[in-house]
């Protein structure tokens, strides 16, 4: 067998793991859409407004609703202490440009 | 002619994947921190990418305007008599107020989200429970929780617990239900009671709540409302939905600090592949190129085995760690990533993660990784291809 016919079913065998996994991947489509139906009812009834990622800290519980100088409050120039901090990213107004 | 020039490249192909083996060590090793360093940006990637998916399918039904007063910088309660004030406002549907805010067990170290609501608007509300019931109007003390709450207060059968004011006298309370684990994401840590039960559990004087959640009747006035709202009331702080799920779209980032070491280790890795690879030929590469010149391979001829290996090695590591990555991120919840993403956190809801990988992530980790690398190996590329054989033999 000529080695790029074997390379050609390397990189098949890979392709046919990511198939199944995409086969995977849509037979949970149903519970996954039923999941997102109840946490749209949750937030929308409850009112709710942030996610339940990290809670730690009140500004990584609540990113969106907690009071904007929360983070870095020990004193001004304060390292970020919390470690889901180094996840988040810091306010547009401390970086030059976007991104 | 068309034929003959697939040939060829096959024929490059062959020789270029034969050459490849013959030096496997080396390029076995290049190959898999190639692929760790495409595992480790399409793992944060799907990570992010699954995480912000998440927030704008479900923060879209966020209440449209969130009102919260702050004092001296820090968010303090106002008197629910403020829904009074923007009774004039035309537009307004419904107004919510909420007493919600945090309880730190001592005990454990665990954080709850203490969220209370009138009960008219708890009995009018599509939660989903796994058994139970929603906390009734004239029952004061009920409370639902999340299953990760509960074992936290290790309330095992159970039904009763107290937590403390902060004047340390006890307040207590009856779970009724225990929220679907499907909406961990939103509600893994909290507790939701009455309105009341929440005042006299932080103590807030009648009346007071911690923000209002205001709805409207057409969301494409939210911003004329909400700067209606901010008229009548100027010390307050205004979130529209548009806000909080903009909020949602940037935190995560490549800016973030755990996104810059990832991309600064994959950077480094390939300062060390473009080392390795431009750091000179050994003695057996030359002599194989002076053979192949003898032979009859012109520039372009060894260019394109260059070329070949480097697709080779590309192509193998690319797939290898993005498959890697999707495994990781969606059947182990990107376990290597989640202890910094949850920090000191000790209840950790299940995040469920959902990565749906689109062709604009694709894109970001092959212009992050392949195409560094196949632009590192242009020059080494060359200067192998200009060596003249007969020095070399």
């Amino acid at each position: 067998m000529r080695p790029s016919t074997r390379f050609a079913l390397l990189l098949l065998f890979i392709l046919t793991v990511d198939a199944l996994l995409l086969q995977v991947w849509m037979a949970g489509s149903g519970e996954r859409a039923e999941a997102t139906k109840q946490q749209q009812a949750t937030a929308s009834t409850l009112g709710l407004t942030d996610l339940c990622v990290a809670t730690e800290a009140r500004y990584t519980r609540h990113p969106a609703a907690s009071d904007p100088i929360a983070p870095f409050m020990d004193h001004p120039g304060a390292i970020e202490h919390f470690p889901s901090g180094s996840f988040w990213r810091p306010p547009a107004s401390t970086i030059s440009s976007g991104g | 002619m068309q034929t003959s020039f697939i040939q060829k490249h096959l024929n490059i192909l062959d020789y270029a994947l034969s050459s490849l083996l013959r030096r496997k060590l080396k390029n076995g090793g290049i190959a898999l921190i190639f692929s760790l360093v495409i595992f480790l940006l399409a793992s944060f990637q799907f990570l992010t990418q699954s995480l912000e998916t998440t927030a704008e399918k479900v923060l879209v039904f966020a209440p449209d305007i969130t009102l919260q007063r702050l004092s001296a910088g820090r968010q303090v309660s106002l008197p629910d008599s403020s829904i009074g004030s923007l009774a004039g406002i035309f537009g307004i549907r419904q107004i919510i107020p909420r007493v919600w805010g945090y309880h730190f067990d001592e005990k454990n170290g665990a954080n709850y989200t203490i969220l209370g609501l009138p009960a008219d608007s708890i009995q009018k509300a599509e939660v989903s429970l796994s058994h139970g019931r929603l906390p009734q109007k004239k029952k004061p003390g009920e409370v639902v929780i999340s299953s990760s709450v509960r074992a936290s207060l290790e309330l095992g059968e159970r039904k009763s617990f107290t937590l403390f004011r902060s004047d340390l006298s006890q307040a207590s309370f009856t779970v009724v239900g225990i929220f679907t684990d499907n909406t961990d994401i939103l509600t893994g840590d909290t507790i939701l009671m009455n309105l009341q039960d929440a005042r006299d559990l932080f103590r807030l004087g009648d009346g007071m709540v911690t923000d209002l959640a205001v709805s409207v009747t057409n969301p494409a006035e939210t911003d004329t409302i909400a700067a209606k709202i901010s008229g009548i009331m100027p010390d307050t702080r205004i979130l529209t939905n548009s806000q909080i799920r903009k909020t949602y779209r940037t935190v995560f980032g490549w800016r973030s600090g755990f996104g810059s070491v990832c991309l600064l280790t994959a950077l480094a890795s390939f300062v060390i592949l473009a080392w390795d690879k431009a750091s000179g030929l050994s003695q057996e590469e030359k002599r194989e190129i002076a053979i192949l010149k003898f032979l009859g391979f012109q520039i372009n001829d060894i260019l394109a085995l260059r070329f070949w290996e480097s697709i080779a090695v590309a192509c193998v590591s690319f797939l290898l760690g993005l498959t890697l990555a999707y495994i990781h991120v969606a059947f182990f919840e990107g376990s290597l990533f989640t202890p910094i993403l949850l920090g000191w956190s000790v209840l950790r809801p299940s995040l469920n993660l959902d990565p749906a990988v689109t062709f604009a992530d694709l894109l970001l980790v092959f212009s992050y990784s392949v195409l560094p690398y196949l632009a590192a190996t242009i020059i080494p590329a060359w200067r192998s291809a200009v060596i003249r054989a007969e020095t070399i033999i």
